[in-house]
């Protein structure tokens, strides 16, 4: 009795003490930097507004490294009479938080910061203030945030609707292939992929290379990796296979195919052929990637590679910035970049990457500060935007023509011509763009199709099966948010992203 | 005798008008509260009735529609999402909150017979529940980190590196485990609190009795406590049962209802109808039809515990 009395104490309060105060957060990056200011490089001649009258701008945006950029440059604020009030909502909730606020009429944001698939949203409900009549205010140095040095597919797909601007560009998202080039520049590992594949080792071209490349790589504890003795398991690849943007990675295996996700009359295209052999490749490289890659969201992929634990995955081009700092990243200077891999067409490799996400500032329409609003917007978005794509404490990646040529600026690289050679890769990576659905409802459009996708990642569906769900979905939303209005808003989309250059 | 009906008719009117106020007062003073309840239990109860029969898509900004019952056709007959989600619950109800009565139960039963630091150990295990879902969520998703996490850490080294790397939150198979353990975790401690409420105002001259007649431990626990607690359980259960119907935060943090939808609950599934694609109406009739699951499945609660208190009692 006694016995049982000490002992149950003892074991209740291990367990309770173990699993309430022995559960400190996990590192997300290989180790937490003092996060700092970027020198400023005076690339960009900006000036001050005429000083407003100590007003606050509510700014809402989605917490983390994205919003740094307002704490950098927070004494820039006050000098033009602005006291900035930040909101931080989670990643996947911007978009509900914001659009809940909007149809309340709280008028609590003046600033927006939100993804660009839902300006289609928000600027034909009439939540955003247009701004081409701030933009054309006088002086230019202080009002113009100089929309023809933003690259075309986020000039005019993340900014207009109805060929009106509503918002400002700060975040420019594609995806591109990063892989440790120590691995494929390794002699052992050359001669023994060649001895294996009969051809010789390198980064992947097409996706079939990617499962092969892969395969190789992916290795057990003990085994020998570039002449090391491999302290724990290693893997050749792995992806964003988590419920909420795992979709992107599949898009990245279609998109080369050429097609769209609907026709002309809105009937979906996602069930094709090359739809679901691309699907079929994302579900065969899982066996290339770590055990728990379906619960990889940007972080973890992120991670995977920066900690040395994968040799290549398709990311965001942000992460080569965090690969070279030593805060973190285990893998400086042993990083390569390159195009996400592609699709042979008509005996060529046709790359397409996918962009998926980016952000967009926006001024709210029930703003009762607008002016003042759209300065602070106007700020992020152009005068400090080179010092904010250039850090490696952001994950905002370039989006103007003035981000490529400042190479110095990335002062993250041991070199300007690293940095060089890093923005050029960059620039490819935009040059094979591909866009998400921009209209009304993509929210729902893209939910069906990533839990289709994460079902087939699962093994609930077989690729075909998940892509005939995500069809017969796709056709009951368009029907409900009204198939006419929505085949209007997909013409206009479509000719959007011709615009672009996104499609032919 | 005139005088005495007049003096009596002019006693009988104040005294009629004091019953009439005795009677009116009790209600002019529960009337507040009335007014209060209704205005935000029965309004908001009738104004979301009124969204099931409309298809209301705040996506496009077109203006409500009529519709009849064709959302709760559409939830009934046409969504196998909302059954799948059902059926998630309905498994986290089934095995979740079983587990927490019978974990719950065991330490209550334990803990009473602890004479020295009952209230210290009921405080520690009382933590789980003070902790907001969703940073229990948090805590869970820490410790069952396939790379950085203590659990896989401690697997590991217990079976000597036989047991590596489980991807507890990203495996189909397990993932629903997952997020019952950590609401077992937290809600276990609950039931324990409520079955030793339950133990400390049990009748001892019962077990005394029982002791008397040379029943064992494990007789009189099974003859005579459990009778005597199956009341307080059911109602604890009940609580449970209600609560996990509305389980969101934890599913949120630790696995946003995948891998697939292996771990979508319908709280969660109706989140993303409301929040996510802001279609009003259908995410009103999927609400109602679970509102009415969870009176359906309240009532078979209550009806037992009334048959089981009876029972006790006779």
């Amino acid at each position: 009795m006694r016995w049982n009395a000490r002992a149950l104490c003892a074991v209740v309060a291990a367990l309770v003490l173990a699993l309430t105060a022995g559960t400190g957060s996990a590192p997300t990056g290989p180790a937490a930097a003092a996060m700092q200011a970027p020198k400023e490089q005076h690339a960009i001649t900006w000036e001050y507004p005429p000083k407003f009258s100590n007003v606050t701008v509510n700014v809402v945006g989605d917490a983390g490294h994205n919003l740094a950029p307002y704490e950098f440059w927070r004494d820039h604020f006050p000098k033009a009479g602005i006291t900035i009030k930040i909101i931080e909502v989670p990643f996947e909730g911007v978009y509900e938080k914001e659009k809940t606020e909007f149809v309340a009429g709280s008028g609590a944001f003046d600033v927006v910061t939100f993804y660009p698939a839902y300006i289609g949203d928000f600027a034909s409900n009439g939540y955003l203030e247009p701004l081409d009549e701030y933009m054309k205010k006088q002086p230019d140095s202080v009002w113009n945030p100089h929309q023809e040095d933003v690259l075309p597919p986020f000039r005019e797909l993340y900014n207009k609707w109805a060929g009106k601007t509503y918002a400002l560009t700060i975040d420019g998202d594609a995806h591109m292939m990063i892989y440790r080039k120590d691995l494929f520049a390794n002699p052992a590992e050359q001669a023994a992929f060649k001895a294996r594949y009969g051809r010789a080792l390198a980064p992947p071209q097409t996706w079939d290379d990617w499962l092969r490349v892969g395969a190789f790589f992916t290795r057990k504890k003990g085994q020998q990796l570039a002449g090391q003795t491999l302290d724990r398991d290693f893997y050749g690849s792995a992806e964003f296979a988590k419920r909420g943007f795992s979709f992107a990675w599949f898009v990245d295996r279609w998109a080369a195919s050429g097609e769209l996700y609907f026709d002309d009359t809105m009937k979906p295209q996602i069930n094709t052929p090359a739809a679901v052999a691309a699907l079929q490749n994302f579900v065969d490289s899982l066996k290339n990637a770590p055990p728990d890659v379906r619960g990889y969201g940007y972080d973890e992929l992120r991670d995977a590679l920066l900690n040395g634990n994968v040799a290549m995955v398709v990311q965001w081009t942000d992460v080569p910035k965090k690969g070279a700092d030593p805060s973190q990243s285990k893998v400086v200077g042993r990083l390569g970049y390159g195009r996400v891999p592609g699709l042979v067409i008509g005996g060529k490799v046709v790359h397409r990457a996918m962009m998926p996400v980016g952000r967009v500032v926006a001024v709210a329409a029930s703003s009762k500060n607008k002016l003042a609003a759209y300065w602070v917007a106007k700020h992020i978005a152009y005068d400090m935007s080179l010092e904010d794509v250039s850090t490696a404490f952001t994950g905002l990646d370039v989006n103007r023509g003035v981000h490529f040529k400042h190479p110095e600026a990335y002062s993250d690289f041991k070199t300007t011509a690293e940095a060089a050679s890093y923005l050029d890769r960059v620039k490819e990576a935009l040059a094979d763009g591909y866009p998400e659905i921009f209209i009304p409802g993509a929210a729902q459009y893209e939910d069906a199709l990533d839990l289709h996708v994460n079902k087939a990642l699962a093994g609930q569906e077989t690729p075909k099966q998940a892509l005939d769900a995500v069809a017969k979905e796709w056709t009951a939303i368009t029907d409900r948010l009204g198939r006419q209005k929505q085949i209007e808003l997909w013409h206009q989309a479509l000719n959007s992203y011709k615009i672009a250059g996104l499609v032919k | 005798m005139a005088l005495r009906l007049g003096r009596e008719a002019a006693g009988a009117r104040p005294r009629a008008e004091t019953v009439r106020w005795s009677r009116r007062t009790p209600v002019l003073m529960i009337l507040p509260a009335v007014v209060v309840l209704a205005a935000i239990t029965l309004f908001p109860l009738l104004f979301t009735l009124r969204l099931t029969v409309l298809s209301w898509e705040l996506t496009t900004g077109f203006p409500p529609q009529f519709i009849g019952v064709q959302n709760f056709v559409r939830v009934l007959t046409q969504d196998p999402r909302f059954w799948n989600a059902m059926a998630n619950t309905g498994v986290l109800v089934a095995v979740g909150v079983g587990l927490q009565a019978v974990i719950g139960t065991g330490l209550a039963l334990e803990l009473n017979r602890l004479r020295r630091g009952r209230a210290l150990v009921l405080s520690l295990l009382l933590i789980p529940v003070m902790i907001a879902p969703v940073i229990a969520g948090f805590q869970f998703r820490m410790i069952l980190n396939d790379q950085y996490g203590p659990l896989n850490y401690l697997l590991d080294a217990l079976t000597f590196g036989r047991v590596r790397g489980f991807a507890w939150l990203a495996d189909p198979r397990v993932a629903l485990g997952a997020v019952m353990a950590t609401d077992v975790w937290q809600w276990a401690p609950f039931m324990t609190l409520v079955v030793l409420a339950g133990l400390q105002s049990l009748p001892g001259e019962l077990l005394e009795a029982a002791e008397v007649d040379g029943a064992t431990g494990l007789q009189a626990l099974r003859r005579v406590t459990l009778p005597l607690l199956l009341p307080v359980i059911v109602i604890g259960v009940l609580v449970r049962v209600m609560d996990t119907f509305k389980l969101f935060d934890i599913v949120y943090q630790l696995t946003g209802g995948g891998p697939g939808n292996v771990t979508e609950t319908i709280a969660y599934y109706t989140y993303l109808q409301g929040f996510k694609f802001f279609s009003l109406g259908y995410t009103a009739a999927m609400s109602f039809v679970q509102l009415v699951v969870i009176t359906i499945v309240a009532q078979v609660f209550l009806h037992y515990q009334k048959r089981v208190r009876g029972g006790a009692v006779a």
